[in-house]
């Protein structure tokens, strides 16, 4: 990142305390506090034991799922034994 | 306000954050000018002025008074959003008033003449940008040492012969290009 100084055409016009008074928000200011302390506070999911535990469930489920999904095209795929060739 | 108020101030908003707004209401307006100063529109003022107290509240639990202003540490913390704000960009421009470069030109014997400052604003455009820190921090905002370490990080000695160093460099820079 460059820093380029440069003179102002005119004098630099700071805004007044009632301007500034207008941009002041308490009432934001604590509630982003109270947002960013409950983020700040929150259980990573890796330490939250149920949690943990019942997205392992998920992707056991998901995994079970997805094989016997497999066995079932795998079993369709096969031609019926009718017409496999017999030597 | 005094500081032994002010440390009060302080100690009670570190066990009841809700007693943070006197603090808020006190300083909003110093912060506000010395972001505006460096990022130019109000509206992004706004929002790093917001930003700068929200972490200095959350910071708050680990502040120490080290016998400095309360400012002195919010200005380092705005300083810091400035610094994340700056990253994204490729190139910050910062306007420096005729009075303001004229008393850095005093302090560098420089007289005062309209092609002698946008010499020395090009000259402190290509001062590195700690160094030109400090000197913002010292002849434009008007940091008395002490708190000026505070903000960035020194010892009061330390920030005196830092300024002083960078005050040189500058001084060599302008002299090198007419």
């Amino acid at each position: 990142m460059k820093r380029h100084y440069r003179i102002a055409p005119g004098p630099i016009q700071m805004p007044s305390d009632a301007e500034i008074a207008r941009y002041r928000d308490p009432r934001r200011l604590f509630y982003n506090y109270h947002r960013a302390l409950h983020a700040m506070h929150r259980k990573p999911l890796y330490k939250d034991r149920k949690a943990f535990l019942a997205l392992l469930l998920i992707v056991l489920l998901a995994w079970l799922l997805s094989d016997a999904a497999d066995r079932r095209k795998e079993a369709g795929d096969a031609p019926p034994p009718s017409e496999q060739h017999v030597p | 306000m005094d500081r032994e108020s002010e440390a009060s101030l302080v100690g009670a908003a570190k066990t009841d954050p809700e007693r943070f707004a006197p603090l808020y209401v006190r300083y909003f307006g110093d912060i506000f000018r010395f972001i505006l100063r460096r990022a130019g529109s109000k509206e992004l003022t706004a929002d790093l002025t917001q930003q700068t107290f929200l972490n200095a509240m959350l910071a708050l639990p680990r502040y120490e008074s080290r016998g400095l202003p309360f400012r002195a540490w919010l200005y380092r913390i705005a300083l810091n959003e400035l610094r994340m704000y700056w990253r994204k960009r490729r190139e910050v421009s910062i306007d420096l008033g005729r009075q303001e470069a004229r008393l850095l030109g005093e302090e560098m014997g420089i007289a005062g003449e309209e092609e002698d400052l946008e010499r020395l604003a090009r000259a402190l455009s290509k001062l590195d940008a700690k160094k030109a820190q400090l000197i913002e921090l010292r002849y434009f905002d008007g940091m008395p040492y002490a708190e000026l370490g505070q903000v960035m990080g020194l010892g009061e000695d330390a920030a005196k012969m830092r300024t002083h160093r960078a005050l040189e460099t500058l001084r060599q820079i302008f002299r090198k290009n007419p």
